[in-house]
């Protein structure tokens, strides 16, 4: 039973529409058989999007599946029945969460636990693993579900960008890491279609990959809205308008929704409305992945005139002119040129300043763009690939900045266990009074 | 003249302080499960201390975990702000303050009297005083003397689980197995005194450094910090009750400056009661 909660407010009508998106991706997997559809296990920004949408393959995103759990808080049976299996509860607990998931519809026979949120996932037909830069244990998350899903084919690829090193032009090797991705990709693609039985139409995929840009652009210029004071909408709605840019992308619908959400913003900001009323400090949500079952918090913040009129988390695209792509007339390279170039972006930025990294300076760009007076970062301590790193990302803005109010968080992404409410809310009082003293102090 | 209160509710402690130009008077009592409603009893008898009634006083601010529910309160405000305001009107020198209370253990980064950044230990006993009074329970030593007797220990008994009760546990088992009291003790304080530090040490720790909240009574427990910090602690006369000296300093200062604009801070209802945590 999952434990009652308070409702939440999102501050974008907008965003109301996110459940039907997250409710039909999950409903399009169990859907997917009588449709003649293949469903895929997949994982986000791993570049494997278009590829998937241009074949009609269903993703079944194990990531999206455990955060909605969590945020019903209903992930506990799940937890409880990958650690019986001897999985720790210190791995990943998206990945625990969706292996525990999965091996209850094993012993189902490939049927989905009642009462699973929203109907669950259904069954995959293969496995789309992703071992990248970004996240470690998806090396390892395909072959340890396939343990209970013998029969269901897993392909991992590598998706690599150049590692950040202050003394070495990554330029001079982005190449290389394109060519393997590509690589990377076009294998994926082969094994999509041995899987499926059908061959890949080119200029599908194309059009899926000029979407998804125009996407990213539409994206970006609808957050970049946020700039305006008061923000007209903050992180705790970011959480949620990220769904379709993260698990639709390639797809129509998750470009109108970004259409509808630029029109409110920009409604919004013509009739004066802000997030908090009033609109007292505005802080940047720098790293880390939310408790998906405390997102109230984000209300929390509100309530007292705390906006996040901008996040690292989720913002998973750049302007596409601002990652100076070069022109091919291979989808697949453009992928991968769009991945490496998103990642190496503030590669430049960082070797400018000593001690500094990409990441920081992605945080410095928002800080300095978007008006922000503190930066709380969240650290879940499950998700070592994501996190790892905080402290030093904080102690690097404490140089730049001096006194700039820092507030890190300590919980999970979907072990409830691992939050303390009145804890959390007395730690956030105290850094909104060493915010009020440092705004007190800039004048 | 004007009187501000100062009323701090930790998890074992109720602590009241009254200030003019000075300090009037200060009072702590236990909360405990029963007592945590009669913040106002502590309350009353501060007053009496101070030969003042209720309505002498003139602000009035509550900090601690139970500062919300305070009925006789006009604001509420956290006890990291109350702590560094407190301790800095003790003692401006210090830059870095580790507070040791009941149920959790907090380090604050102090500049100018405000607080610059702070930490923040919750989810485990282990570094916390609940960790202590287990142990002080489980062996039969009385909590004040613990301290004492680490500081007469032979060698430290590493103990090496972080966990309270398997910490209770190992003790137990080494008890069993014939390591002195004493050893055990300084094992203990030494297992806090890591906890804290790792905890403080995020801080980029500045000196001077000041230790507050019920563990600076234990000296045990502070010679173990010291050992870790690499340097000597300061310790207020009374450690316990920065917190509440901080919040009616607090209240004075708001008083102050509504006071300088020709205004009155908004008050609350403002009656002496029992708190409601419990209705």
């Amino acid at each position: 039973m999952a434990e009652e909660k308070k409702g939440r407010a999102v501050a974008t009508t907008t965003a109301a529409k996110i459940p039907k998106f997250v409710r039909g991706n999950l409903s399009a997997t169990l859907k997917a058989k009588e449709e003649g559809k293949k469903v895929a296990a997949a994982f986000i920004a791993d570049g494997q999007d278009e590829i998937m949408r241009a074949m009609d393959i269903v993703p079944a995103w194990g990531e999206s599946f455990s955060g909605v759990c969590a945020a019903k808080r209903d992930a506990e049976k799940y937890l409880q029945k990958a650690e019986s299996d001897n999985f720790s509860r210190s791995l990943c607990t998206y990945a625990t969460c969706n292996i525990g998931f999965d091996m209850m519809r094993e012993e189902l026979g490939g049927v989905a636990p009642e009462g699973a949120p929203w109907g669950g996932m259904a069954r995959p037909d293969m496995m789309l693993g992703n071992g990248q830069l970004l996240c470690d244990p998806r090396f390892k998350w395909p072959q340890a579900t396939q343990h209970y899903q013998r029969d269901v084919p897993v392909f991992v690829t590598n998706m690599y960008y150049p590692p950040w090193d202050p003394n070495v032009d990554h330029h001079d090797q982005e190449a290389i890491y394109v060519k393997y991705a590509t690589e990377e990709l076009r294998e994926t693609v082969k094994f999509c279609e041995k899987v499926t039985g059908k061959k890949m139409d080119w200029d599908r995929l194309a059009a899926t990959v000029e979407l998804s840009d125009k996407t990213w652009d539409l994206f970006i210029d609808t957050y970049e809205l946020r700039k305006h004071i008061p923000t007209p909408m903050d992180t705790g709605d970011a959480m949620n308008t990220m769904v379709p840019l993260t698990f639709n992308l390639g797809t129509q619908e998750a470009y109108d929704f970004y259409v509808d959400l630029k029109a409110e913003l920009e409604q919004k900001i013509a009739d004066g409305v802000g997030v908090a009323n009033p609109e007292k400090y505005r802080v940047i949500w720098a790293a880390g992945l939310p408790s998906w079952f405390a997102l109230g918090d984000f209300q929390y913040f509100n309530g007292k005139g705390v906006v996040f009129p901008v996040e690292v988390t989720y913002r998973g695209c750049e302007k596409i002119e601002r990652l100076d792509l070069p022109k091919t007339n291979d989808p697949l390279e453009h992928i991968a040129w769009r991945w490496v170039r998103y990642w190496t972006h503030w590669y430049d930025a960082a070797r400018k300043r000593p001690g500094s990294t990409p990441k920081v300076e992605r945080i410095i760009e928002y800080i300095e763009d978007y008006k922000c007076d503190g930066a709380v970062f969240h650290s879940a301590f499950s998700c070592r690939s994501w996190h790892a790193g905080i402290m030093q990302q904080a102690a690097t803005l404490k140089n730049v900045y001096k006194d700039l109010p820092i507030l890190i968080m300590e919980g999970d992404i979907v072990d409830i266990s691992s939050y303390n409410e009145a804890d959390t809310h007395n730690r956030i009082d105290a850094f909104i009074e060493t915010l009020a003293a440092y705004k007190k102090k800039q004048g | 003249m004007d009187h501000f209160a100062g009323v701090d509710i930790g998890s074992t402690m109720t602590k009241v302080v009254i200030v003019s130009d000075r300090i009037e008077a200060s009072l702590i009592g236990p909360t405990g499960p029963e007592h945590r409603k009669l913040a106002n009893r502590v309350m009353e008898e501060a007053l009496r201390q101070a030969r003042l009634t209720f309505e002498d006083l003139t602000y009035i601010v509550a900090t601690g975990y139970g500062r919300i529910n305070v009925p006789f309160a006009d604001r509420q405000i956290t006890e990291i702000t109350c702590h560094a305001k407190g301790l800095h009107s003790l003692l401006p020198s210090v830059k870095t303050v580790v507070d040791i209370g009941g149920q959790d253990s907090k380090g604050i980064k102090i500049g100018n009297g405000k607080v610059m950044n702070f930490v923040m230990n919750d989810k485990c006993a282990a570094g916390t005083g609940r960790f202590l009074e287990i142990i002080a329970d489980s062996l039969g030593v009385p909590l004040e003397k613990i301290g004492e007797l680490s500081l007469t220990a032979e060698r430290i008994a590493a103990v090496s689980s972080t966990c309270t009760v398997f910490a209770e546990q190992e003790i137990i088992s080494r008890l069993a197995g014939g390591e002195p009291i004493a050893n055990l003790m300084a094992g203990i304080h030494d297992a806090v005194a890591t906890r804290v530090y790792s905890l403080v040490k995020k801080l980029n720790v500045e000196p001077d450094i000041a230790v507050t909240g019920g563990g600076a009574k234990n000296i045990g427990l502070v010679r173990a910090l010291e050992s870790k910090f690499g340097q000597k602690l300061l310790v207020p006369p009374e450690p316990l009750i920065t917190g509440a000296l901080g919040a009616a300093l607090m209240g004075k200062d708001i008083f102050e400056k509504y006071a300088a604009e020709g205004q009155q801070p908004t008050r609350s209802g403002h009656r002496l009661e029992e708190a409601t945590f419990f209705k």
